[in-house]
């Protein structure tokens, strides 16, 4: 086709925050359906999250290829040198909620071969709602590079940490009611715990975009739910 | 969804087709791109919606460019200057429906293709800088972003179907268009999004009230015919069995209009969820109206209320009054039911405040939960309001769940005139409506306390206290 022009050392920042906001988009697709073939027991779609989750792995390997070219290449300082750097942590923590999303997926298939268990996975819904709506804010305020909307997430943690004891409860409940569901029940479990784990990835973005932002590490206590309680 | 269903024909010479001419117009102005959207193998549902949208002009408009794209001889490129009709970039900045216009250079570069017009809703949808960037800060679904491709690369018309986040989760129709190539040899595409929340929630409102109601309904209609058949039977003469169970019918039929009417609002409120609503309430008159409504409640069980309230217009809403009024009612209601006698519920306001300070905890050991939290707007204000009763309270474990239809905490009980199990589950879908906030706080035997925030009217930022003083009242 056309020539490949050579680009300008700010575009090419922006080329890579831009592939980490598309891989993002990716990530957030992948967690969105593997909550839904939960939800509906929809077992091809199921199938085609575990099938999915390849290209997040190709996208992130492009993004760390780019961002040492870039470091290596132009050497940035400062705030640049951040940027690349957010960039390659990000698109780590993405693929690791890719990873989530694809053992979820794989435990909805299993899912559908036992009887439906619409409470649980309401509950399980419910959460995966709210985790859904963290990575996309913390996405969302890594697009915009939205301080104030990062630091919103960070503060948020809590909330998916409450959900994820009420499942953890519930699932108990259930599992000593009727052993039978015990294995559904034990996969539902390990759902919940990969939801979990997302919303603490997204977490940790807020951090790393904090840290580009600023050059500063978030320093006050992050609000932790002791389980104790 | 007039548009997903046909897929138009597969057109990989639609650009060549078109006269050369033309491309020199889409760098005049956007209006000119409408009328090649409408030539690429016009969409007439498209130019239906378009010219409705933009009004009799357009719709004059629209129709002109549909009969133009019909006759191939008709070159495009200046339509309708004879009878001034308004020009094509008002009638696409002023549409609804968000529109953007997409440039792409090279096939591979998949994060480059950048928007070169987006109309005004697309720059509030997606909060875009007009003089448009790269595609990706706007859109990252990966679905809508390979119809996009297709368009530009295939020359295919692309329809799909994508959720939108946010608190209030709307579900759009992304549909791409090939537009063909730029005088610099850009290939551009049109992408269009419906918004379809309507349509698809009246579906799931209606199938998840079915499901609700079959089963809640089941109980008190089991246990009315039981009754009925005892009095048919071996109690039809015993005098006291009869009025007894005629009592506890009452009741239950009671309890089954209640739950049918909480049912039927929970429905029609859900159905409205995405569309905010719009007029002002004044909270803290609402809330006195609430507790004279509910004075023979709190007088039948010797409760008092303790309200604290500010002046008269400083806590101004957005909102729609029946609606807050619903709010504050069940949540009031709620907290009488659960105070013993001779209890106090306190009622407090407070206006002015940041979404962080209307969230704050007041009690640091107090469990504590936020049970929606508002999309994050900067420089909006809150108005407060905070329910305390000094019932069991609740555990930890429960927070979580307070808001699913039907649940109830374990082991505690809201007195003879039970609830239907959905007070708060249409709290948390009205407030969502009105884009505001709820959290609650318990600490077991001492009470709860629920707090929801709204945001402040616009207009009128002199009458609201200063935030300052007021926050410091609220976190105290």
């Amino acid at each position: 086709m056309t020539e490949h022009t050579v680009k300008s050392y700010g575009e090419e920042l922006n080329h890579l925050t831009a592939e980490v906001t598309r891989m993002g988009g990716l990530a957030e697709a992948q967690v969105a359906d593997a909550i839904d073939c939960i939800a509906r027991r929809d077992a091809p779609l199921a199938q085609q999250v575990v099938a999915r989750d390849e290209r997040l792995d190709t996208l992130q390997a492009e993004i760390e290829r780019k961002a040492f070219k870039l470091i290596a290449l132009r050497q940035p300082m400062a705030v640049d040198l951040r940027h690349a750097v957010a960039a390659l942590k990000i698109s780590m923590s993405l693929e690791r909620c890719g990873d989530m999303a694809k053992n979820i997926g794989k435990r909805a298939l299993i899912l559908t071969e036992a009887d439906p268990m619409t409470a649980l996975t309401r509950s399980i819904e419910r959460m995966g709602k709210l985790v859904q709506g963290r990575l996309k804010d913390v996405l969302d305020a890594y697009t915009a590079s939205d301080l104030q909307r990062a630091i919103g997430v960070w503060g948020r943690d809590e909330e998916v940490d409450e959900h994820y004891n009420a499942i953890f409860r519930e699932l108990l409940t259930y599992m000593m009611g009727d052993p039978r569901t015990i294995n559904p029940c034990a996969h539902l479990l390990f759902v919940a715990k990969n939801l979990e784990r997302i919303g603490d990835h997204a977490t940790n973005i807020a951090e790393i975009i904090h840290f580009e932002l600023t050059g500063e590490e978030i320093i006050s206590q992050r609000p932790k739910l002791e389980l104790s309680k | 969804m007039p548009m997903a269903s046909p897929l138009p024909p597969f057109r990989p010479d639609g650009a060549r087709r078109t006269p050369v001419g033309v491309w020199g117009a889409v760098l005049i102005g956007p209006g000119a791109l409408l009328a090649l959207a409408l030539t690429g193998g016009a969409n007439p549902a498209a130019a239906i919606t378009l010219a409705a949208a933009s009004g009799a002009g357009g719709l004059l408009l629209a129709r002109r460019a549909v009969r133009r794209a019909a006759d191939p001889a008709t070159p495009v490129a200046a339509p309708a200057v004879v009878d001034h009709p308004p020009p094509f970039d008002v009638i696409l900045e002023t549409l609804p429906d968000p529109l953007m216009v997409i440039a792409a250079e090279e096939a591979d570069d998949l994060t480059g293709r950048r928007f070169v017009f987006a109309n005004a809703a697309a720059r509030e949808l997606f909060k875009l800088q007009p003089r448009g960037g790269l595609l990706v800060t706007a859109m990252r679904n990966p679905q809508v972003l390979e119809a996009v491709d297709e368009s530009l690369f295939a020359g295919v018309r692309r329809s799909v179907d994508y959720v939108g986040g946010g608190a209030q989760g709307r579900e759009w129709a992304a549909h791409c268009a090939p537009l063909g190539v730029d005088a610099r040899g850009a290939r551009l595409a049109l992408l269009v999004l419906r918004d379809e929340t309507d349509a698809r929630r009246s579906e799931r409102t209606r199938a998840d009230f079915l499901a609700n109601a079959s089963h809640e309904l089941r109980t008190p209609l089991a246990s009315l015919s039981g009754f009925i058949e005892t009095l048919r039977g071996h109690a039809k003469d015993d005098v006291g069995a009869r009025d007894r169970f005629l009592g506890i019918m009452q009741a239950q039929a009671e309890r089954m209009s209640r739950l049918i009417d909480d049912l039927m609002s929970l429905s029609r409120i859900e159905l409205n969820e995405h569309i905010a609503p719009s007029g002002q309430v004044d909270l803290a008159m609402a809330v006195i109206d609430v507790l004279d409504a509910l004075a023979p409640q709190s007088k039948a069980k010797a409760v008092s209320f303790d309200p604290v309230l500010p002046p008269r217009g400083a806590a101004l809403v957005e909102g729609d009054r029946d609606q807050i009024v619903q709010v504050i009612q069940n949540l009031v209601d709620n907290a009488i039911k659960y105070t013993p006698r001779d209890g106090v519920v306190r009622v407090e306001v407070f206006p002015g405040l940041t979404a962080e300070m209307a969230a704050a905890p007041r009690d640091p050991a107090a469990a504590r939960l936020s049970l929606l939290t508002p999309d994050h707007l900067e420089g909006e204000r809150y108005a407060v309001l905070r329910v305390s009763d000094r019932g069991p309270g609740m555990a930890r474990e429960h927070l979580p769940r307070l808001t699913e239809r039907f649940y109830r905490v374990e082991g505690q009980k809201s007195g003879d005139r039970s609830g239907t199990g959905l007070g708060l589950a249409i709290v948390k879908h009205i407030v969502n409506r009105h884009r505001g906030g709820l959290c609650v706080e318990s600490v077991q035997g001492e009470g709860a306390t629920f707090g929801v925030y709204f945001p402040m009217a616009k207009g009128e930022p002199t009458v609201a206290a200063p935030p300052a003083e007021t926050a410091s009242r609220a976190l105290s």
